[in-house]
């Protein structure tokens, strides 16, 4: 008697202790969110202060992954966790690699824009950047919910939308190369213009990867460096 | 004993009493007793099976035969039957109400239990934020809306708090939030679409800032000209009046439109950096020196602790200095008195502005800090007061978190109180100082 409620004690602890560690991860998730979005506007508005205080935050994400990691390994060092919770884990401690990734790139990108500001400004103020950051913004955002409501359905879409950005990289590319060859004074600025969109890019394929972890957490088949497959509409 | 059944039994006893007297004339009342009970107990169980059949179809009606007991015992089940239906249907429709005036509802509404975990949400919490009624019951809210700022909320003791973030489905729009608890430990999250209110006050802070930024370059160009004539020898006597009070007001207005400026930057910027320390002692001697020695200026006292600093911009907490002393300059009368004070303690510092000027009437006090408001109209705007110095020392101490409070009695004298909190004072032991 004794132990049967005993053991229901324990795993209701371990039930908590997996529900608040899926909680700190998306919290992480949001400041990253908030981070990449504040990084944007600062190079559309052309806000160096903004730009640096993106920067300077960082260090708050990477706290996070620290202590996540902890948590992680304190959870696979006490319960001994198997099957679905091994996944969760697994997956989990994947995932904030990630987005400390995308904090990074944040981070470098809230730097550039604080320098670009500080230089004249094109007439389009950015425009390809601005729609290329709301594009992996939202993959961000995407990735971040299917992680939430475990949504295999959402992640794929994620996965897929990754090809777009990557085109959009590549036009931008192109579009900075011929600014450069026309006019050799704006290689300084452009060059900034092109970190910021490989940034972005890199921001993307990060996005990719968390969705990717998630259907592995959630179906616990592998789907990395397999490609799309077809009729992944039935996979929900 | 209900009249029906009294009458089963009896219509029973009867039954089996012919059987046993049939019997009895046939010299066999056993036989005839048991054939009796035999029918009768044929009938009762067609009864039951039919009985069965009505209750497992719902229908009643073709089922009911003869009456006594068990046509009354079909009626009163057909009764029941009907007026829970009736019920469901009326309960199903109360919530189909309920339902589609909280579909209606403009403003997305989000039950929580006591874990912010999402019981219920309307159509326009799906469509202000894209919390799905379905899937997503059951998900804690902030691990759907993940902006720092709703944690915040959520975490908050403060009912009366409210904040905005940008929609999580729509980066063009704006969110206000809220929080209202209800009933033991559930809460109810209101989630408001206020991107248009933004979107003016932006447009607002934009004009003024575009506005006085504009005005500025004309007025340069009157200001020299006037500059110029003003030093013209050949200019008739007469006009040098005039000519001296054109330039007056243009200083003022490039004062008045400089000020506007430095506010509506105040308005847009977040909280100040912390990174400077100033030493605020110094600041009030500086602000004494430059006022002491003018005519009509009364007596200025200062009494600073020189060990706490203040982190934050030194032009900024100088602009307040400057906004406050010279308010208490311009009502003091010259034999009064103005005393500057700077002190910390455990729960901050206080920079405090003592007058014993005119003093201000209780009723104006709410309302000084609003931009371009005159206690009295005709006055203040001769003594070259630009109308905005306390909307500025207000918009500065919000950029610190610290709140200006004012106390005053009319003809005694007044005191302006800022204080900060004490993560932005920083004490240093006397005897440290240089």
């Amino acid at each position: 008697m004794e132990a049967s409620d005993l053991t229901d004690h324990i795993s209701r602890r371990f039930n908590k202790d997996l529900e608040d560690l899926r909680n700190h991860v998306l919290a992480m998730g949001g400041l990253v969110e908030q981070q990449l979005s504040l990084a944007i506007s600062a190079i559309v508005s052309g806000d160096s202060e903004l730009g640096l205080k993106v920067a300077e935050d960082d260090y708050k994400v990477n706290e996070f992954e620290v202590s996540i990691d902890e948590e992680c390994g304190r959870i696979l060092a006490t319960r001994a966790p198997a099957a679905g919770d091994l996944r969760l884990i697994v997956a989990i401690i994947k995932t904030i690699t990630d987005l400390e990734r995308i904090g990074d790139e944040a981070e470098k990108i809230g730097f550039l824009a604080s320098k670009l500001a500080a230089m004249d400004r094109p007439s389009d103020s950015y425009r390809e950047l601005k729609t290329l950051g709301h594009h992996v913004a939202h993959m961000v955002r995407d990735a971040m919910n299917a992680f939430a409501r475990l949504d295999v359905e959402e992640a794929w879409e994620v996965v897929r939308e990754d090809e777009r950005v990557d085109e959009e990289y590549e036009s931008i590319q192109r579009q900075c190369i011929t600014f450069m060859m026309e006019d050799p004074r704006s290689i300084k600025r452009v060059m900034n213009v092109t970190w910021c969109a490989r940034s972005l890019e890199r921001i993307g394929d990060h996005a990719k990867n968390i969705c990717e972890y998630v259907i592995y957490m959630v179906q616990g088949r592998d789907v990395r460096h397999t490609g799309v497959p077809e009729g992944t509409k039935s996979d929900s | 004993m209900s009249d029906a059944a009294r009458k089963f039994v009896v219509g029973i006893l009867l039954f089996l009493a012919a059987g046993t007297v049939v019997g009895w004339l046939y010299d066999r009342p056993v036989v005839g007793l048991m054939v009796a009970a035999l029918l009768g107990l044929l009938w009762q169980v067609r009864q039951l099976l039919s009985f069965d059949r009505a209750l497992r179809t719902g229908n009643f009606d073709d089922f009911r035969q003869g009456d006594g007991i068990w046509e009354q015992i079909f009626s009163r089940f057909q009764y029941e039957n009907e007026k829970a239906t009736r019920r469901k249907l009326g309960y199903r429709q109360l919530l189909r109400e309920v339902r589609k005036s909280t579909n209606a509802m403009p403003d997305g509404a989000v039950i929580l239990n006591s874990d912010n975990e999402i019981i219920a949400s309307n159509r326009a919490a799906k469509q202000l934020a894209g919390i799905k009624r379905k899937k997503d019951r059951g998900q804690r809210v902030d691990n759907i809306l993940r902006d720092p700022e709703l944690t915040r909320l959520l975490h908050a003791d403060d009912q009366s708090l409210t904040i905005e973030m940008v929609s999580p489905i729509d980066d063009g729009s704006w969110l206000n939030c809220r929080l209202v608890p209800y009933g033991g430990d559930q809460k109810l999250l209101l989630l408001r679409d206020v991107t248009e209110r933004i979107r003016l006050s932006k447009m607002r802070r934009d004009f003024v800032a575009n506005a006085s930024h504009e005005l500025r370059s004309p007025l340069t160009v009157i200001a020299g000209y006037l500059d110029s004539l003003a030093d013209d020898d050949d200019m008739p006597a007469d006009w040098s009046k005039p000519v001296a009070q054109m330039q007056a007001q243009a200083q003022r207005m490039r004062h008045i439109l400089g000020e506007m400026l430095e506010l509506s930057r105040l308005e847009s910027a977040g909280t100040a950096n912390a990174d400077d320390a100033i030493d605020v002692s110094r600041l009030l001697e500086d602000a004494r020196s430059a006022f002491e020695g003018h005519a009509d200026v009364a007596r200025i006292l200062i009494d600073a602790d020189p060990g706490a600093q203040l982190k934050g911009s030194a032009a900024e907490i100088e602009t307040v200095i400057v906004n406050l002393l010279s308010n208490a300059i311009r009502f003091t009368p010259t034999d009064g008195e103005i005393t500057l004070i700077w002190r910390a303690d455990a729960d901050g510092a206080d920079l405090i502005v003592v007058d014993t000027g005119e003093g201000i009437d209780a009723e104006h006090i709410p309302r000084l800090t609003e931009r371009f408001f005159r206690v009295d109209k005709g006055r203040a705007r001769d003594k070259g007061g630009t109308g905005l110095g306390l909307a500025i020392v207000k918009h500065v101490l919000a950029r610190y978190d610290a709140e200006l409070s004012i106390d005053s009695e009319p003809d005694k004298g007044s005191e302006f109180r800022c204080h900060f909190p004490a993560d932005r004072v920083v004490v240093t032991p006397p005897g440290s100082v240089s």
